[in-house]
Order: structure tokens, then sequence, then C-alpha cells
């Protein structure tokens, strides 16, 4: 943490501001992670609007490289759970523990990792429900109750959760419900040849890329309350509206959706499609929501919200596609097509 | 480009050129659809002012398209969104179009960059001015199918004639019933039946041309003849021949030759005479007076009118007896009778000028019924094959009845040119009193000869090529129907005997 630009010293940030601390962040960040544009996107994003994100990929594709970078160009704090399943709640919110001064015994509140600005659940289903829920309902409460005291977790307050698609032995899945806490699920995808060779030659070396500061915890913050105040469009929020509707099986005339579809998106969905086509308009150097917008962030916002029936599986038909089937469907009845 | 309402100005400029040319595209076409509808229809039902109805549908269409282009102009907002998509400006339009009145922390950012891209962008492009070629091939081939439709020949046109040509006989034939309605109402002499004539003419005219063609028409005719004929009184006749009777019987005396005169001139001076000689009877000598009792029992014996032939008898007896005052008084009743006489004879000329109209309406509504008989069914026609033919009284003899007083038969009478056979439907035609002309078509009663079947061909005679029937197995029948044609009043007893003494020499 040795340099820090003058954006994150300007907490009543424009528009445009956001705009640049958004392009320098994601910058920044790819100096040292090679490729993945998309996810570094995402996860600008989900960081911006607020939302927590569920990274899944298979284990040595950067993910932890990715939150740890974050945690160095944001200068927040930054804390690592690993999770097992014999990880228990507490080791995450924290304790009360018997401290003895001058032969007074009185409880005395260990704070645990989870109270950071940037935590990284690593492995998130690897720990059992119990422990998965003390996570998720401070992800969403942004609160911790111990005991009867109920503690603020720091602001801004970003979760970072990875899951392996693979090795699903002694794994607890998250439930439905819980998922729709996470404001993105982004997949982590295999670097391409030219990625891997770049990799190889960065982090081969002596010496790895020192990040720059890019913003602070108070910059986050006045960029999420900036990116709320993007306009959308009547007609561009009855778009998000529609695809969030069309994912439900007995509400629309898909018939992919009819017969794979179990679940469609809760109106979680819709609130993290708009939010998030906000903060992509800022990026986009826009000031107002684009159906573009909506359509770049349907899959991360989507995919973990909708569930696919068995028959899916046995088709091998996965959300995305499902996705990307609604939103062919709805580009041709918005106006102009 | 200064605000957001130039904008949309610009755009509604660019989309209304645009929807113009499609609109003018759908119009043509709407045109050219119902230029073909209407050949087509006109090609299954006939349809009359085809090209005033074509030239009809073109304004409709052309104020349809107008209405619908006004009507379906899209709105401010609906113009906007479509231009962010076309023109690729990522909804910044609408959305500032949409708060255009906002005070947000970015909208005064948003509306600069709208407008900032609008200039970038040539407006126009999101409404381009193009034609779907889809349509315009359309267009052109439902045009040349109408066009092909309309230049290649119409069977229903003939029809179409045909239906002018009867509407003409029919409103000819009315005019003919009109005209002499009129000349009834401008005769100097009126008759009491003059308004019952022209109420039955009248209706008569009417159903003819309400009648949906020509034979319909001629339907009308025969029961309103009939009603005429139901006018008249029949004992006119049988007064006529005693007047005439009195008028000879007087003129062998010196004291009624005065009154022979007048009587032979017309029923009403006749009156006036008699009621003179009734007030000279004083006069007169007693031979004179002998003289004129045996005239008048000579005319009461031979009257066919009884009322007559008692006055007459009457008158005849009191002078006899020298009763002079019963003479007279017998005298002035006869004179009285003679002038209800005249009245009579009034009335049977009105009605049969009323008759005269009407054979002469059905003259021109069976020509024009033959005519239409003969288009539709040129085989029969040519055949000239219907039951009377042939066989009718005045088949190929062109003897028509002469009396012009339309005494033609009513039912059922044959195309009485000589045809060839006697195995035709059965004909349509009716009698006519008309004079024939030597080459002229006649209708006459068409009853077959009794015993004779319709279809029972009559063998040729050797050396003939019309078919001949046995003198003695239609004399009878055409007696009759003879006698049956003259027996109405319109004809006057000594024609009717002249008849009657024809058939009887014919019968020795």
């Amino acid at each position: 943490m040795t340099s820090r630009l003058v954006i994150a010293e300007e907490p009543s940030a424009g528009p445009k501001k956001v705009t640049e601390l958004a392009n320098n962040l994601e910058a920044e960040l790819a100096r040292l992670i090679v490729g993945q544009k998309e996810l570094l996107r995402d996860t600008v994003i989900a960081l911006i609007s607020g939302g927590h994100i569920l990274l899944e990929g298979v284990p040595g594709l950067g993910k932890t490289m990715l939150v740890r970078s974050l945690g160095q160009a944001l200068d927040l704090t930054f804390s690592r759970i690993q999770f097992t399943p014999d990880l228990m709640p507490a080791d995450i919110v924290g304790t009360n523990i018997i401290r003895e001064d001058s032969g007074r015994r009185e409880f005395d509140y260990q704070p645990g990792p989870i109270f950071a600005g940037l935590v990284l659940a690593d492995e998130v289903n690897r720990a059992t429900p119990k422990t998965q829920s003390a996570l998720l309902e401070a992800m969403q409460e942004r609160t911790v109750t111990v005991g009867t005291e109920t503690r603020a977790l720091p602001v801004p307050f970003f979760v970072l959760a990875t899951q392996n698609p693979i090795e699903l032995e002694g794994t607890y899945p998250l439930p439905e419900a819980q998922l729709d806490r996470f404001f993105f699920k982004a997949l982590v995808p295999f670097p391409s040849e030219t990625e891997l060779l770049e990799i190889a030659r960065r982090t081969t070396g002596n010496a790895l890329p020192e990040l720059h500061v890019i913003g602070d915890a108070d910059a986050i913050v006045a960029a999420q309350r900036v990116a709320r105040e993007v306009p959308i469009a009547e007609h561009v929020l009855r778009y998000a509206a529609r695809l969030v509707t069309a994912t439900h099986p007995n509400r629309t005339e898909l018939d992919s959706v009819r017969r794979y579809v179990r679940y469609g998106a809760s109106p979680r969905g819709l609130q993290t499609l708009v939010l998030a086509g906000k903060v992509r308009a800022l990026l986009e150097g826009r000031y107002n929501v684009a159906f573009d917008d909506l359509t770049a962030v349907a899959h991360p916002a989507l995919r973990h919200r909708v569930f696919l029936q068995f028959e899916a599986e046995a088709d091998a038909i996965t959300t995305d596609q499902i996705i990307d089937e609604i939103l062919e469907h709805a580009k041709k009845e918005s106006p102009g097509s | 480009m200064t605000s957001l309402e130039s904008v949309v100005r610009a755009l509604r400029g660019s989309d209304a050129r645009s929807s113009a040319l499609s609109y003018l595209v759908h119009a043509a076409l709407g045109v050219a659809i119902w230029f073909g509808t209407l050949q087509v229809a006109a090609r299954v039902v006939p349809v009359e002012r085809r090209i005033q109805l074509a030239a009809l549908g073109v304004p409709v269409v052309l104020a349809a398209v107008a209405i619908a282009w006004i009507a379906r102009r899209p709105r401010p907002d609906v113009l906007i969104q479509v231009a962010d998509v076309r023109l690729g400006l990522k909804e910044r339009l609408s959305t500032a179009w949409e708060r255009r009145a906002a005070n947000g922390v970015m909208d005064d950012l948003l509306r600069q960059d709208a407008l900032q891209h609008a200039l970038r962008d040539r407006l126009v492009r999101a409404f381009p001015i193009r034609i779907s070629r889809r349509e315009a091939v359309g267009v052109v081939i439902v045009a040349a199918a109408a066009l092909a439709l309309a230049v290649l020949p119409n069977p229903m046109d003939r029809l179409l004639a045909q239906a002018q040509a009867d509407r003409a006989s029919q409103a000819k034939a009315a005019s003919t019933i009109h005209d002499v309605q009129k000349k009834i109402a401008a005769a100097t002499k009126t008759a009491p039946v003059d308004s019952k004539v022209q109420k039955i003419l009248s209706d008569t005219a009417k159903q003819i041309q309400d009648a949906k063609d020509p034979l319909q028409a001629l339907e009308a005719i025969s029961p309103a003849e009939q009603q005429l004929r139901q006018l008249s009184d029949p004992q006119t006749p049988a007064r006529t021949s005693t007047t005439q009777n009195l008028a000879g019987a007087l003129s062998t005396t010196n004291a009624g030759k005065a009154a022979s005169v007048a009587l032979s001139s017309s029923p009403s001076q006749g009156a006036q005479a008699v009621r003179n000689l009734a007030a000279q009877l004083p006069s007169l000598s007693p031979e004179e007076r002998v003289q004129l009792a045996k005239a008048l029992a000579g005319a009461a014996q031979s009257a066919k009118d009884p009322a007559m032939a008692a006055s007459l008898q009457r008158a005849s007896d009191a002078l006899s007896s020298g009763d002079l005052a019963a003479a007279s008084a017998a005298l002035n009743d006869l004179a009285g009778q003679l002038d209800s006489l005249q009245d009579q004879q009034n009335n049977d000329q009105q009605i049969a000028s009323a008759i005269n109209g009407l054979e002469a309406a059905r003259q021109a509504l069976a020509e024009q019924a033959d005519r239409d008989a003969a288009g539709s069914n040129p085989a029969t026609a040519g055949s000239g094959a219907s039951p009377a033919a042939g066989a009718s009284p005045a088949g190929g003899n062109g003897n028509g009845n002469a009396n012009g007083n339309g005494n033609g038969n009513d039912s059922g009478s044959g195309y009485g040119n000589g045809g060839s056979g006697g195995t035709g439907s059965s004909g349509s035609g009716s009698g006519t009193g008309t004079a024939a002309k030597p080459s002229e078509k006649l209708y006459v009663p068409g009853q077959p000869v009794p015993g004779q079947q319709e279809n029972d061909p009559t063998p040729l005679g050797p050396g003939q090529d019309v078919p001949l029937t046995p003198y003695t197995q239609v004399i009878q029948s055409y007696q009759q129907a003879a006698l049956d044609a003259t027996n109405q009043s319109l004809i006057p007893g000594s024609e009717r005997d002249l008849v009657r003494e024809y058939f009887a020499r014919l019968g020795e």
C-alpha cells in the first residue's frame, strides 16, 4: 500500500469519477490477473453495487488471487476464511471469551474474520449448512449478533465466496434461498493458451507486480451512492421485469423455460439486474441504463436464481442456455427490432 | 439541435415521410386488391357500373389508408425508443425524454449526453425511406391480374345487357300504359268507369316496373285485362243490337225516319229523337200511329234486351189502343234506356282503349321475353318447338285477329310461326289482338286440340314440311275458340254473328 490516487480522496464523487475509479480498478487488477476480463468486470460491478459475489471455478484459476488483489487495490481490510466441514459459526462471526482482569472475570468479544471490508469465503460449500448460514446471515444483514449484542460489520462489506464445481463429495451445496443472497454468480473460465503463457511469464519470475491503491472504503461507498442515482427509463425497467418474468415456467411462452425450469428468479433477481445495469452504465460512461446493460449482467445476475429440473440436467441444459434464449426472445419484442 | 423537443420534431418528420411512402404502397396494394376483387366478383355475379364502382373504391381506400396513417402515428416516446434502438443510442434519448423535466443528480448530464449523441447521428437514418420489396411485388402482381381480368371477355356482360334490355322493355311497357292513362284522362267523353280504369292501369304499370323480368311483368297484364272486361256491362251488345233493329224498323215509317237516323248515329241522339217522337204522338195521323205501332212491335219482337223489348211492346200496344199518354211514357222509358246504353258504350270505349294499351305493353314485353329465352337457351329457341307450333289454329297462317281489341287467348298460347315439330315444352307466349303482317310472328291460342297429346307428333303429309291435322278433328274446337273469343261485349253482335255464320258454313 504505497501509493494512493486522488479519486479515493473525493467522497462526493460524481459519475465521471465513479467511471474513472471502476476503470482504474479494472486496469489495476488486470495487471495481476491475466485475462478474465468478464470476471473482473462482474466483480467490480458487484463491489460498486454493494452486493456479494459467488465465484465458481475449478481450483487454480486465480480466484483467491483476484480477491487478494482487490483488497490491495482498494485499501480495504481483507480476511480469508477457508471453509471446511468442521468450521463453526463462531469461527466466522467471532465469540465471547472469558477474560480475567484483576480477579474479575468478564466476557470479552473476539471478532471473527468476517469483520473485514473484503472477505474471501473460500470453498464455501465445504462448510456445514449451519456455518454457511452464519456467513450468509451476516452477508444479508451486514450485522453480527453474538450473545445479546449486535455488531455492525464494516462498510463497505464485500464477500467473495468461491466454490468448486467438481469434487462435490463431502460438500454441502448452498440452498436456493441462500444462493439468492449473492448479488452475482460469476463463472471463472479456464484461461486460453495465450493467457496461460502470460500467467506463466508473470508468476514464475522473481517479482510480482505491485498494485497501487485505487480507492478506499469511502470511495467505494460514494460510488455505491452515485450508482443508485443512474436513471433508468420506464420501458427499460419493463424489459428487466420481462426478463425476470420469463424465467418462470408458468409465466412464459418459451418452451425451453416451461420444460426445463423448476423455479424462476426472485424479485431480488430484478433488483440485481437493475442495480447491476446502473453500475455497468456508469462503467460504460453513460448516465442511463440501456438494454445492453441488462443483457450484459443477465447471466451473472440470474444464473444462480434460476433452478432447473432434472430433465435439464439429463439433456445437458444449463441455466446460461436458458437465459440466452430468454434474452433472444426479449430482443425480438423490444421496440425498433 | 438545441433541445429534446427539436429532436422529437425531427424524428416525427422523418417518420412521417417514411411511413407515408409505406402507406402509399399499402394504398396501391389496397386499390389493386379492390380492382381484382371487383373483377373476380363481376365474373361470378353480374355487376353493373363496374368502372364507377372501381373508381369509387380508390378514394375510399386512400381515405382509409390516410386515416390509418394519421391514427397510427407513433407517440413521441415510442418514436424516440425506436430511434434509440435503430441509431444505437443505448436508450439515451428515451431516458432523457422521459426525464426531461426531472432534476436528479444525473439528469442534466443525461440530457447533454443524449443531445450530443443525437447530434452525432443523422436522425433521418432512424426512419429511412424505403419500400418493402415483397409489398411492391405484391402490388404489381395483383394489379396485373386485375388488369388481365378486366381486359379478358366477361361472360356476365351478356347477362348485364339482357337485364338492361329487360328493364328498358318494362319501362317502355309502363310508359305505354301511362300514355293510355293520359289519353283516357284527356278524352272529351267521360265515362263512369274512368277512375276504375285509371286505377287498374296504374297498378298494372307499377307491377310491370317492379317485376324482376319481362316474363313476370307479362303475368300482370292478363289479370288487368280481366278486371277491365269485368267493368263492361254484358247487356251492351244486346241493347246495341236492339237499337240497330229499332233504327231499321223506324226507317220504314214516316214518323220515325228522323229517329231512325238519330239512332243509327248514336244512342244519345237516338234517345233525344225518341223523346221528340213521344212528344209528336198527338200530332200524328191515325195511319202514321198504326204504322209506328207496327214498327215498334216488330222491333220489340226482335229485341234481345228484355227491358227495351218491354218498353217497345208497351209503346206499340198503347199506340194501337189509342192511349197516347201511355205510348209517350213508354217511349220516354225507351229514351232513358238509350241514354244508359250511351254511357255503357262510352265505358266500353275507355275499356277498349285501356286493353289496347295493355296489349301494346304486352307486345313489347313478349318480344323481350322471347329475346331473353333465345339468349338463355339458343338450342330450344332455334328449334321453334313449342307445343302449339303447327297445331295451333293460327299456326303458320299469319291470319291474326284483326279486330284490334286485344282479344287474344290469355293462357298458354304458342309460338305460331310454323315450327317443325310438336315436342317442345309449354310455350310462354301470349295472344295479341293486333293485325298480323305477313312476316310478323303471331301469338295465337295455344291449347292442344282436343284428343291430341302435347308430345304426340303429328304426321306430315306427303311432300309437306308442316304437320297436318284432319279438318274434322279441329273444326269444332276452332269454332268454340272463335266464339269464346268473340263472346265479349266489346264486339258488336253483328260481327259475332258473322263469325258464327262463317263456321256454320264450314260445317256444312
